[in-house]
């Protein structure tokens, strides 16, 4: 079937069924859209083996879609299927017109059935212009990885799951799983040579949408990837901050390169968390930029002992983090300091003491010294023995 | 006989006595004796002034083959080497320990300063730089109270003064008060600790000066890795403001360490006559010794200490970011100054031994002007590091040449101009050190903004001690050894009288000459002649 053995099927901007859920969907319009694609394959119409989103794609989905209706309306045209690219005749314009916004509308990612339906349209409408200013991630691995994405706003999210196979590539079954809950619609298949490729688009803009999606490959053996969406962490100090009673201190959380919507405060003492009553305007102030919130404590007491949380709060979820503060009273680390200074008042004692009482015992020694020297003085001719007498004495009092 | 045998024993108190004969230019008696007239053993009168001169000059000579002066207490007084020394050793040991590393464990404080009282680094850094500063630029101040009230009182107000700093700094409210408390109070107790604490080790130890030296520059190390573990465990059990107030506690130790500083022992007759001959006699003893300026050997000194200092500290402070900035681990990267620290514990003392070998204490200006030298080679090829490998080489090497150089600061120091005047001259090389001191790792750090590459900070670093150390041994070599020997200390050796016998009234001024006000308590001499 063509050049190139490329599968797949879908509707609509960003929207694409399996060949097994298209089977489900309705036999007939598989296989004539598959008729579809491989003609215009073989009639050189285009590389629709491109799996990027061009003007080109919807509107050959619009002409397929067309030519579905028609071929439902009239099930004997079917056998005057075209078999060449010739300028097809003209469809009803306003039919082209439906199929064109069909297309063009964004695609929701809660696994229902695909949007053939065109009532729902004003309501996408509306949405279309709500959300096309949203951002749009991609993210890519191959199996089997699990990654972990931090979203804080809504976006609109590719998920691309690359699989290299040993066997068949046909053989192959690819499903998609949000939790445990098989996903539906909205992924697209594509090989080329043994590699494997799976796309799965949605949008995300609650709390609902976050989560973890997988994409399973069964082969033998299922291989499986994995991506895990969550709003951003905060990782704060694990220390606890310790204060003393009558100070004030100020906590804060901060969050890198993530802007909260909102900040909020709970204090907790075991397991429940109770917000924290910031009417007492002389007592909590709270207060802070984008990506941080500081929390100030006055007049503290034994009683603002314990563990203080922090939520910080996005479009898509919370995220909490949480700072133990510890309140002494001024006696506590008084005990060390006055068990240092007894020691040294006891030591410094000691050590005066042993001081003076080794100078009172070489008191009497100088008195005898004295004596010694008036008798030099006044004793001239006994100049060699009182040498050597006051050199013994001296040598035995010295050192 | 080596001729520093020699003047060890020529110079005695009065209460011992060589009983040698035959030795002319020997001192048979003290000189007290010559004094009163009495005929010597040897039949050679010699008159104080005679004698005072004939040691000078033999001073003179040793210093000019760089030699150390080996010299006594200012009073003449034996230095015990010994005995009570290593009391006084171990206080020194723990007061130069606190001294240096006091700054580096309040610095460990720094973070939670700066949330509580919601500063930047820089202002942290203040509290460090004013207690530098109070450190080394208060040398003179502390100069004076030791030469007026001697040692043992100003090292017990300086450690009441340091813990008083802390314990107040306790209850400071914002961070001016923390400069006031912890940078000028403790930081004025701290060298009015440190500096009489080397006054004294220099007074009890002259034969073993190196090793005590050494061993006493040891305890900077050891206490630093002591006080920055202990600062952070005091921080995560009591805050900062409770570690702030144990630290105080622990300053209190420092006098302790004060007590132990006993003065040495004056005897009672003849010692004043001894003290009649000290350099002093001529003029009224001042306060500041600034006689020492005219020193050759001491300006020279002065001036590479200076600009040693501006390059010594700056490596320890940039290796760690240095580390990281080439990818190293935070633990890892701590480890350096670990190594650093470890090898140094080693190297101090080794410097001390070395120095003290009587070959080689001659030349104690000489191996100091080395261990510069060898600090800057160590830096200019430390630059070129590029990996962790490198960077622990270099750690080792800086650290021994680190504990070399920090081991022989003091003791050339006392070599250069002697005991007597030390207690100026430790004053003013403080304080001009100060200077360096404030103005070098900053300059380093601008430098490292400017330019963002590590390895030109460890240059210039390089650069300025290995000037320092150029300028140490080539003004020894060509200044000191041109000196002629009486030159400088003519003015202060007049020319001795013409006959040998010195009139009795002259002895009776020298026996009532100005007490000494050295740290000890002078003792009136009771005899009259």
């Amino acid at each position: 079937m063509g050049g190139r053995a490329q599968f797949w099927v879908g509707l609509g901007r960003g929207e694409s069924v399996s060949r097994e859920q298209g089977r489900a969907a309705g036999p007939l319009l598989l296989r004539l859209f598959s008729r579809v694609a491989s003609l215009e394959l073989a009639s050189g119409a285009g590389p629709p083996a491109s799996m990027r989103r061009d003007s080109r794609h919807r509107h050959w989905f619009a002409e397929g879609a067309a030519w579905v209706r028609r071929a439902a309306d009239s099930p004997t045209t079917m056998r005057t299927f075209p078999c060449r690219r010739g300028p097809p005749a003209p469809p009803p314009l306003p039919l082209v017109l439906l199929c064109f916004l069909a297309a063009a509308r964004p695609s929701l990612a809660d696994g229902h059935a695909p949007a053939l339906t065109f009532t729902s349209l004003p309501v996408q409408e509306e949405m279309l212009a709500k959300y096309s200013n949203i951002s749009l991630e991609s993210h890519n691995i191959s199996l089997t990885v699990e990654k972990n994405i931090t979203l804080q706003r809504p976006s609109n999210i590719e998920l691309t799951c690359q699989f290299t196979t040993s066997g068949d590539v046909h053989s192959v079954n690819v499903t998609w799983k949000k939790g445990d809950e098989l996903l539906e619609n909205n992924y697209l298949i594509n090989a080329t040579g043994s590699i494997l490729y799976t796309r799965y688009m949605f949008t995300i803009i609650n709390s609902e949408q976050m989560g973890s999606y997988s994409c399973f490959f069964q082969e033998e053996k299922e291989q499986r990837g994995t991506f895990n969406f969550k709003v951003p962490e905060l990782h704060g100090k694990n220390k606890p901050l310790i204060t003393y009673v009558g100070d004030s201190t100020v906590l804060t959380c901060k969050c890198e390169e993530c802007f909260p919507l909102n900040w909020t405060w709970y204090s907790s003492n075991e397991s429940v968390q109770v917000p924290l009553d910031v009417q007492m305007k002389d007592k909590y102030v709270i207060s802070g930029k984008h990506n941080e919130t500081r929390l100030k404590i006055m007049h503290l007491s034994e009683e603002d002992q314990g563990s203080y949380w922090c939520h910080a709060i996005f479009q898509l979820g919370e995220s909490e983090d949480h700072v133990e503060l510890v309140v002494l009273s001024y006696l506590v680390p008084l005990k060390p300091f006055l068990a240092i200074a007894a020691e040294v008042v006891l030591l410094v004692t000691i050590i005066l003491l042993c001081e003076m009482y080794f100078q009172k015992k070489k008191q009497p020694d100088d008195g005898k010294e004295f004596e010694q020297i008036e008798q030099l003085k006044s004793d001239d001719s006994n100049g060699i023995e009182n040498n050597a007498s006051r050199h013994r004495k001296n040598e035995s009092v010295g050192q | 006989m080596g001729s520093a045998g020699t003047l060890r024993h020529g110079v005695q108190t009065a209460g011992s006595l060589h009983t040698t004969s035959g030795d002319g230019p020997e001192l048979q008696r003290p000189a007290a004796w010559a004094g009163l007239n009495r005929p010597q053993v040897s039949g050679l009168p010699e008159s104080p002034w005679n004698s005072f001169c004939r040691v000078r000059d033999e001073q003179a000579a040793l210093l000019a083959m760089g030699g150390a002066v080996v010299d006594e207490g200012p009073t003449g007084i034996k230095a015990p080497d010994g005995g009570w020394g290593w009391a006084v050793l171990l206080g020194c040991f723990a007061i130069t320990g606190f001294s240096y590393a006091f700054p580096k464990a309040v610095s460990v404080f720094f973070k939670q300063l700066m949330h509580e009282f919601g500063i930047g680094y820089s202002d942290t850094a203040w509290i460090s730089s004013i207690l530098l500063a109070m450190l080394y630029g208060t040398g003179p101040l502390c100069s004076v109270c030791v030469n007026r009230f001697g040692c043992r009182p100003v090292m017990l107000v300086g450690g009441l003064l340091a813990s008083l700093g802390m314990v107040a700094a306790s209850f400071c409210q914002s961070v001016i008060q923390l400069y006031l408390t912890t940078g000028v109070l403790t930081g004025l107790g701290l060298a009015l600790n440190f500096q009489p604490s080397l006054i004294m080790l220099n007074r009890y130890f002259s034969k073993r000066r190196p090793m005590a030296n050494g061993l006493a520059a040891a305890g900077s190390p050891v206490f630093l890795c002591v006080l920055s573990p202990l600062g952070q465990v005091l921080q995560d059990q009591y805050g900062w403001r409770g570690g702030f107030l144990i630290l105080g506690g622990l300053l209190l130790n420092c006098c302790v360490c004060a007590a132990l500083m006993r003065p040495l022992e004056v005897p009672r007759a003849g010692a004043q006559a001894g003290a009649g001959l000290g350099p002093q006699r001529p003029a009224p003893r001042r306060l500041l010794d600034l006689s020492v300026f005219k020193d050759r050997g001491f300006l020279i000194y002065a001036a590479a200490a200076s600009v040693m200092v501006l390059g010594l500290f700056v490596p320890p402070v940039f290796v760690v970011s240095y580390a990281k900035d080439l990818g190293v681990p935070d633990a890892r990267a701590a480890f350096l100054l670990t190594v650093l620290g470890f090898v140094d514990i080693f190297a101090r003392p080794a410097a001390g031994f070395i120095t003290g070998l009587p070959t080689v204490r001659p030349y104690s200006v000489y191996l100091f002007s080395f261990a510069m030298f060898f600090n800057g080679i160590t830096d200019l090829t430390g630059s070129t590091a590029g990996d962790y490998g490198g960077l622990v080489v270099f750690c080792i090497f800086f650290g021994i040449s680190y504990g070399m150089v920090g081991a022989l600061q003091f003791e050339v120091l006392m070599a250069v101009v002697g005991t007597s005047k030390f207690s100026s001259a430790i004053g003013l090389v403080l304080l001009l050190e100060a200077i360096a001191v404030l103005v070098g790792p900053p300059s380093g750090g601008k430098l490292l903004d400017a330019t963002h590459v590590y390895q030109y900070v460890f240059i210039l670093a390089g650069a300025e001690v290995l000037t320092a150390s150029l300028v140490l041994a080539l003004g020894n070599f060509f200044c000191i050894g041109r000196r002629p020997a009486a030159d400088a200390e003519g003015p202060e050796c007049p020319k001795p009288p013409a006959d040998g016998r010195v009139d009795s009234r002259e002895v009776e001024r020298f026996l009532k000459a100005e007490p000494e006000k050295n740290g000890q308590v002078a003792h009136t001499p009771e005899t009259s002649v």
